[in-house]
């Protein structure tokens, strides 16, 4: 078994050139939408780009969370989740879009200088809602993930080819635990910044918590996907077996439950407060169609995927563990719809309009990223085994593994 | 549970969860020897004896506080939750490790959990029973306290289901009630093992009679192994609930410093982070009185320090976005709750705080410190202190000074206050001293489940 070189099944080739296509296309179009509608278009890349870089980062914590952590299920899906993390100089290359946003005074109501003129308190918060400070602060947040991601990856492969795997493994293991400090601290700033400041008004101090939550949530579901796939065909179909599935569901399951109870949170302190710097905010997400995708938050990011995951056997039955996660995929889309969509429809001026709009580039947006992103996901998952061969608890972590269950 | 699971840790095998050389008889003997044991050692007796005497400046202040009111305390007004509510919530968070240990650790088949989750546990409930005492009392009227309890009455009168403080009499009583279940039902086999090796009649007879009766049949075990785990399923939600409701008593109001959507998850962690120290502050000396190092090894030490770091972390984070956003919501009350906790009379708690609770668990990150019982002694200690504080800081110096400066006021404890909270830790110490003496401290036959004896049939 450890001579085999696990390398990707040539229908990974497939999936790449289609994602490619579809991405091609679909970005495409939404950038034609640019010169129809600038407004629309900056506000559907956004969302696209917070969605698939939500991915990357997930992966990113989910990576160090398995090396701490030291799990079959982690084992199996560590290149995966590598490759993700391999994606962020793409994920600065699409980050540009929103950089040209600032200049415009799009998007962001704080880099439009008529309205801030007029408002006392974003005036004083200028300190820290500027373009300059905004650009720097995403630089040091992509540079942080980018020094972490780099020797995460060179220790990783290092270990494939390395006499003492230990070392590598000892290493990694050291690096994950203080990374994951300054991936919270970075990953907050970063919601703070990219979402949150969508309204300047608002504040909530679980925001990041939850965000991260989600974008956690977002991960596991896109890898179980992943996994399900792959172990359709050799090599990985002799090495995923149902306990992995099993520990993934479950971490799933913990992330759905995770993100209800943050999101419950942050809904139920705003809402028996009703303050008037804070409720607006709701009141905006629960008004006319707001309020039906509210409602399908609760019930399919939620309850189905709770009530469905729950009993023990669900988790070892493939197929309906990747409906689950596709739906999951779906939802986490609905939900950051629901959360960048209502504040962002300002006029100059400084009158809040957020009556439901549904563009057609809020689809074509998120799925041409979404395209390239999975096409250069791929490209970084072929150049490596599929899995970390020379691991010293590889064996261990091989199809049902000995004595368990 | 499985064994030879290579899901496990490279780094934790090397030291076992307990020491090599025992047999199913050796580790029976070892532990029942502490409860059934004829001579008391002296060391229990003077340790007894000085946690019972300052248990009795509790039982004095509350015959105090009946007869003369709540008006002993230094509650005033703006500052109407002071030390009642400090130590209700610092005593509640301190059993949140207790409920982890058995119930969390029980389900993700963690095995090192085996040693210290009945001593934990036994944690847990004397904590919940100090803690009770807190609000119970704030009352006024505790013989009217079961007013707090919807039922029909024929005054008509109802308690307000939409104040988090209902929610908290449902989610504490919820706790304590699962706690003690859990924790007798776990007990009921070594019970057994107690009742038939003692000597004495009257140890003999007591020991029956709450062994309920246990013979050890396989159904016996069978019924055993289904009660507990249900058990363990009711338990791990409490983890999460019964401190998010406690945040809420806080979070649902508008003052600035409790109006915080974090308080939630952070109150969680750093009940968890207080419950770890207590664990630690009370097993480093356990172990090493009644030598019990081969049972609780450095492992055991080591992994409740790395959970005492990761939570200390997620600390440090809401200090962290409370100060951040604090000044980030442009919020004139808000920005001044941060600037008077950092700057204000009661300036020295807060950065008292940031000492105990964010500096000192750095220390954990070195490998060297984790392996050092002294050096987690004292971090544990200096954690339990610095929890103390956090509440301080939440409850009393956002009470006293909030919207109206008019209304400003300055808060002192009392001796009253005092008396109570040294009298609860006093309290506490006597039950964990009883306990120590009368029960197992350690789980007999789920310690014997560790050898390898044990395993030969699982892996046939």
């Amino acid at each position: 078994m450890m001579d085999a070189a696990y390398t990707a099944p040539p229908e990974l080739d497939r999936l790449q050139q289609r994602a490619l296509l579809v991405g091609v296309v679909a970005l495409g179009l939404t950038v034609a939408g640019a010169f129809l509608n600038r407004e629309q278009f900056f506000r559907s890349y956004l969302l696209a780009y917070v969605y698939w870089i939500g991915i990357s980062l997930g992966c990113f914590a989910i990576l160090m969370i398995q090396h701490l952590a030291t799990g079959a299920w982690g084992i199996v899906i560590r290149r995966l989740l590598e490759s993700a993390t391999r994606t962020f100089p793409l994920g600065l290359v699409l980050f540009v879009p929103i950089a040209l946003a600032l200049f415009g005074g799009h998007l962001y109501i704080w880099t439009d200088a008529n309205f801030v003129a007029h408002d006392a308190i974003l005036q004083d918060k200028a300190k820290y809602l500027n373009v300059p400070f905004f650009l720097g602060r995403t630089a040091l947040y992509f540079f942080i993930w980018f020094v972490i991601a780099y020797f995460l990856n060179k220790w990783s492969r290092q270990q494939d080819e390395a006499s003492d795997p230990k070392e590598m493994k000892r290493k990694m293991q050291d690096l994950s635990g203080p990374s994951l400090v300054l991936l919270g601290g970075t990953m907050t700033f970063a919601s703070i910044d990219w979402v949150m400041s969508l309204d300047p008004h608002w504040t909530s101090t679980i925001f990041g918590i939850l965000f991260m939550g989600g974008q956690a949530l977002s991960a596991m579901a896109f890898i179980i996907t992943m996994i399900v796939f792959l172990a359709n065909f050799k090599p990985m179909k002799e090495v995923i077996a149902g306990r992995h599935l099993n520990d993934l569901g479950k971490l799933m399951l913990a992330f759905v439950m995770l993100w209800a109870y943050f999101a419950f949170s942050q809904f139920l302190i705003i809402w028996s407060g009703n303050l008037p710097e804070e409720i607006p905010w709701y009141l905006n997400r629960l008004s006319g169609a707001w309020k039906l995708l509210a409602g399908a938050i609760i019930l399919f990011h939620f309850i189905l995927p709770f009530f469905l995951l729950l009993p023990r056997k669900a988790n070892r039955n493939p197929r309906l563990l990747v409906t689950v996660a596709l739906l999951i995929i779906v939802m986490r889309y609905v939900d950051l719809y629901w959360l960048v969509g209502p504040q962002v429809s300002h006029e100059v001026g400084g009158k809040m309009n957020a009556a439901f709009h549904f563009s057609w580039m809020d689809i074509a947006a998120p799925v041409g990223v979404g395209g390239i992103w999975l096409w250069y996901f791929l490209t970084q998952l072929k150049k490596l085994p599929l899995l970390p061969i020379n691991e010293p608890q590889l064996e261990g972590a091989l199809g049902e593994g000995a004595g368990h269950h | 549970m499985s064994t030879n699971n290579p899901d496990k840790p490279e780094e934790t095998t090397r030291v076992p969860v307990l020491r090599p050389g025992y047999t199913f008889g050796s580790i029976t003997d070892k532990i029942a020897a502490i409860a059934l044991g004829r001579k008391t050692p002296i060391g229990w007796l003077i340790g007894f004896s000085l946690s019972f005497g300052v248990a009795m400046m509790l039982f004095y202040s509350i015959g105090v506080l009946l007869l003369k009111g709540i008006g002993i305390w230094g509650n005033n007004n703006p500052v109407g939750w002071a030390f009642d509510i400090i130590n209700f919530v610092w005593w509640i968070g301190i059993g949140h490790a207790g409920t982890l240990i058995s119930a969390i650790l029980l389900l993700f088949r963690q095995q090192w959990r085996t040693s210290i989750n009945r001593f934990a546990e036994a944690m847990t409930l004397f904590a919940v029973a100090c803690a009770g005492v807190y609000p119970a009392l704030h009352t006024g009227r505790p013989w009217l306290d079961y007013w707090l309890f919807p039922y029909p009455n024929t005054m008509g009168i109802w308690p307000n289901f939409r104040s988090p403080l209902i929610w908290d009499v449902f989610a504490v009583s919820t706790y304590a009630t699962v706690s003690a279940l859990f924790w007798f039902v776990g007990l009921v086999p070594d019970l057994a093992t107690l009742r038939d090796r003692a000597k004495n009649r009257t140890a003999k007879i007591i020991y029956g009679m709450l062994a309920l009766g246990w013979r050890g049949s396989a159904r016996h075990w069978h019924r055993y192994e289904t009660a507990y785990l249900l058990l363990a399923g009711l338990s791990t939600p409490l983890v999460l609930s019964v401190h998010t409701v406690v945040s809420f008593d806080f979070a649902v109001g508008i003052v600035p410093g409790w109006h915080a959507t974090i308080f939630p998850p952070y109150f969680v962690a750093g009940a968890i982070y207080a419950g770890f120290a207590m664990v630690l502050t009370i097993s480093i000396p356990l172990r090493k009185f009644y030598n019990l190092q081969d049972f609780i090894t450095m492992r055991h030490i080591r992994n409740m320090a790395k959970i005492m770091l990761a939570t200390g972390l997620i600390v440090a984070y809401g200090y962290m976005m409370e100060a951040f956003m604090a000044w980030y919501s442009g919020n004139e009350y808000e920005r001044f709750m941060i600037y008077n906790r950092m700057t204000g009379p009661y300036w020295w708690s807060y950065w008292s705080l940031i000492l105990c609770n964010v500096i000192t668990p750095q220390f954990l990150w070195a490998r060297k410190v984790r392996h050092s019982t002294t050096a987690l002694f004292l971090i544990s200690l200096v954690v339990g202190v610095g929890m103390w504080l956090e509440r301080f800081v939440i409850i009393v110096v956002s009470l006293h000074r909030d919207f109206l400066p008019s209304s400003w006021a300055m808060y002192a404890p009392t001796r009253y206050d005092w008396m109570m909270f040294i009298g609860t830790l006093g309290l506490f110490s006597a039950l964990m001293f009883l306990f120590i003496r009368f029960l197992p401290v350690i789980s007999i036959f789920e310690m014997r489940t560790l050898l390898p004896e044990s395993k030969v049939k699982e892996e046939a």
